[in-house]
């Protein structure tokens, strides 16, 4: 029988992770109990306030192939069954009880799958963020001709932790349509599309925003009222989120106005697989180094920063820029979008999921470095004239995408899986 | 048409079935495999009539047997890009529709890189966590990987299942085993029992070197290896009881000492099942006649001189053995699973009993013993089951227009 609040086992490579935010609103917001176990662990000053107070972070271990810095196309799985087993062996040792729901997320590493080994009643919810098609969507689709056919190998191989997860879950859960709609139409049914929450305390529509009222502060410095503020925002500077795009349109505007700043946050490293070329590599420096900014002292880079800094930057932003490939949208797009941000994204259709064109935001084809630049400078030429899109966008998340409006929804959903007994959604 | 099987070896699965589709439709069937078999060896008609094309593969990805089961995914994955790469180099080959078979997933993956034809998997089977294959014998010794191998080792099967255009299972329980979602995507086709080979009538007293008595009641069980998930030991149990119960019986098995599935040598620590159940008790072996690995000829010539077929398979993948026996007229008893049921109607083609009902097997098998000829209609009666159902005559065309159905709907796509 279900407890009430419920007893949940969160399972994920890294904390906090995806997940971690979730389980601390409904520690704290639900008094649920919950065991976080992941491999690695982020600093603790970027841990949720609710760890050692409900929930409790546990680390396992990894052995054989996933102890290895790379690791071969055709041993992705084994990678992820060494993750499984690694959190398995941990989890027979603690022996956290009563679980009344699994939560886990694979995030292409693996992590959950052995945990029904351990507690086989309880109901198993796997988070999936993506699915690979060999030639379709992130950088795929642009992959020139010369492109090792190992690459469409990996592509192809790395469904198959995805559709064991799928197979072992009582539920898939993804965060938006487009995304559920990257795996095969067979699993669809099996999905609940629930964003896992935007937390719109923190990225509060701001002053600025409200009413054009500074002061505005970026990383301890000043922002003069006159200063047009052009943002970027990713975990990584990379390709998939059209970093080399920004960057060719920053300078397109540093050149065109004196008066803009643009502030850029992400982690100069590519970290995500899926750029062959530059995964572990310094992508701005490549790119710097071959074209020089229009102006170093207008074109900011904070690195990867803590989410208060974040917040800074988009409640101070007078526009966002976000030109993306198609991949699922950045949780920075709506988290601009509720700081009231006035977003220019790129034409796909994962951002058409969540920007009305012209309504919450504005998307263009960013191909079109021409397109993209013409289009920001209208914004900037005219702030007044586009801000209702950014209030739109702020309101339109508060009602759609918040946490206080997503989580308890998926509270009751787990509430109802747990009474299943592991027998179904 | 122009349709290329795939297959770890030739002829197995798919050689009787080029033949025949080239036999009958005039078709082009080539074949890309691993290994020629030997035991069945392919057919001088085969050799000359099919185009058989070997891969080159490199010796350590030739068999799946010994990899460690968190590397299976990875041995599937060589094994397709070793396909991939065989059909690059053959751009001759041109086929119209493939056809893939693999008992761990067919190595098709990265084929839509290289041809754009629509692709039939061979659905073989669909590992369950509990309760059938290889988790089923729950009465041996606990083996450690039984808890994680079956939630990984469909990985290779569902890779390809979600890409390929449609699929096929032998018999409806394999096609259940599958999860509902895919079960649109299969059909049950069974491949065809050759009946002109396995027939009844007389033929030689003879097991091996042994010569067998007339008067003497023959007890067949045939394996592909004598493992514990066709219920080898079983059998043993029952066969002693028979035993000591009639002096006039003798006892014939048919199949290798490999173990193709399940945990038998962790279960055991021998490296052969047959061994460790020899061990378990004191058999008069001098009542037995192992014949090892047998011809498809010598199978048939065994069958025809069985007086009962014992088959005492877990649920898993119906051998085509117990179809043979049928197809020869031998009475067959066997275990009362799922997939057996789906042949075998107790009473009017063979006899079904609970599988770990040692006693109860015996007292059955008895029955028969004791008097053969009231139970013959029985043996007649699968005789005709198989030419109903499963014989080659009744199974290839509508195999043939399968394979038509989905080259034309999906061409077109």
């Amino acid at each position: 029988m279900a407890q009430d609040p419920l007893h949940v086992l969160w399972v994920e490579p890294n904390f906090p992770g995806r997940l971690g935010a979730v389980a601390d609103w409904l520690v704290r917001r639900r008094g649920y109990r919950s065991w976080f176990y992941c491999h690695t662990a982020d600093p603790r000053a970027s841990w949720p306030q609710s760890v050692g107070s409900g929930l409790d972070v546990q680390i396992f271990g990894v052995g054989g192939v996933a102890r290895e810095s790379a690791v071969s196309w055709s041993r992705t799985l084994e990678r992820s069954l060494c993750y499984s087993y690694g959190c398995w062996e941990v989890l027979e040792q603690r022996r956290p009880r009563p679980i009344d729901l699994i939560v886990g997320r694979s995030a292409d590493l693996g992590s959950a799958l052995f945990t029904p080994v351990y507690w086989p009643a309880a109901p198993v919810v796997n988070f999936l963020d993506y699915f690979y098609h060999a030639h379709r969507h992130d950088l795929a689709a642009e992959a020139p001709p010369e492109t090792a056919p190992a690459y469409f190998h990996w592509r192809r191989s790395m469904v198959a932790i995805n559709l064991l997860d799928l197979e072992q879950a009582t539920l898939g859960w993804t965060p938006t349509h487009w995304q559920r709609d990257l795996f095969p139409a067979e699993y669809h049914d099996r999905f609940m599309v629930l964003h896992d929450g935007i937390d719109t305390r923190r990225f509060a529509r701001s002053s600025w925003h409200a009413s054009r009222c500074g002061p505005r502060l970026i990383a301890g410095r000043v922002i003069p009222d006159e200063t047009r503020v052009v943002s970027f925002v990713a975990r990584s500077l990379d390709r998939l989120r059209g970093f080399e795009r920004f960057l060719t349109v920053a300078n397109a505007l540093l050149r065109a106005r004196s008066d803009v700043l643009c502030v850029v946050v992400g982690d100069p490293i590519v970290r995500r697989g899926l750029d062959v070329d530059f995964h572990n590599r310094d992508y701005p420096a490549h790119l710097l180094a071959r074209q020089s900014p229009a102006d170093p002292d207008r074109l900011w880079f904070l690195g990867p920063v803590a989410p208060g800094v974040v917040a800074e930057v988009l409640a101070a932003s007078d526009l966002h820029m976000a030109p993306s490939r198609p991949y699922p949208v950045a949780r920075s797009v709506l988290e601009a979008m509720s700081a009231g941000c006035v977003v220019l994204a790129s034409l796909t259709e994962p951002h058409r999921e969540v920007v009305a064109p012209g309504q919450t935001g504005l998307l263009v084809d960013c191909q079109d470095p021409g397109t993209l630049a013409r289009q920001a400078l209208a914004v900037l030429a005219d702030p007044a004239e586009y801000r209702p899109l950014g209030d739109a966008a702020s309101a339109l998340v508060r009602q759609h995408y918040a946490q206080d409006v997503c989580l308890p929804r998926l509270a009751d959903k787990f509430t109802a899986l747990a009474a299943t007994n592991g027998e179904g959604p | 048409m122009n349709v290329l099987f795939i297959h770890d070896a030739f002829p197995a699965q798919f050689g009787r079935l080029g033949l025949e589709l080239t036999r009958r439709n005039g078709w082009r069937c080539s074949f890309l495999v691993q290994s020629l078999s030997s035991c069945p060896t392919p057919s001088p008609e085969m050799l000359e009539t099919l185009e058989v094309h070997r891969l080159p593969m490199a010796a350590e990805h030739r068999l799946s047997d010994g990899v460690p089961w968190p590397q299976i995914y990875g041995h599937f994955l060589e094994q397709c890009r070793t396909v991939h790469d065989a059909l690059l180099a053959k751009p001759s080959l041109r086929p119209d529709l493939i056809v893939a078979h693999g008992g761990r997933g067919a190595p098709t993956l990265f084929l839509p890189e290289v041809v754009d034809c629509p692709i039939i998997i061979y659905c073989e089977y669909y590992f369950a966590n509990s309760h059938r294959d290889i988790s089923y014998r729950i009465d041996l010794p606990p083996a450690e990987p039984a808890r994680f191998f079956p939630r990984c080792i469909n990985a290779p099967t569902l890779a390809t299942l979600v890409d390929c255009n449609a699929g096929y299972s032998a018999t409806l329980w394999q096609k259940l085993s599958f999860p509902r979602r895919f079960q649109g995507k299969i059909e049950v086709h069974f491949d065809g029992i050759e009946t002109e080979l396995y027939h009844p009538g007389p033929a030689a007293r003879q097991a091996g070197a042994t010569a067998i008595p007339a008067g003497t009641r023959v007890v067949t069980f045939v394996s592909r290896g004598l493992e514990s998930i066709r219920g080898f030991d079983l059998f043993m149990k029952v066969a002693q009881r028979i035993a000591r119960a009639r002096s006039d019986v003798i006892f014939v098995v048919a199949g290798g000492e490999e173990i193709h599935y399940g945990w038998d040598k962790l279960h055991t620590g021998s490296p052969s099942f047959k061994q460790w159940v020899l061990s378990q008790d004191s058999y008069d072996l001098t009542r037995f006649v192992f014949l090892g690995r047998v011809l498809p000829k010598q199978l048939a010539d065994l069958l025809r001189i069985s007086d009962l077929h014992i088959y005492l398979t877990a649920p898993f993948v119906l051998s085509w053995s117990v179809l043979d026996a049928m197809a020869s007229g031998c009475v067959v008893l066997a275990a009362d699973v799922p997939p057996v049921r789906e042949v075998i109607e107790p009473g009017l083609n063979g006899l079904l009993e609970p599988l770990f009902d040692v006693e109860r097997l015996t007292e059955t098998a008895l029955l028969v013993l004791d008097d053969p000829a009231e139970f013959a209609p029985l043996g007649l009666t699968a005789r005709r089951t198989i030419e109903e159902k499963y014989c080659l005559d009744t199974c290839i065309p509508p195999l043939s227009d399968f394979f038509e159905r989905v080259a034309t709907r999906d061409a077109a796509r």
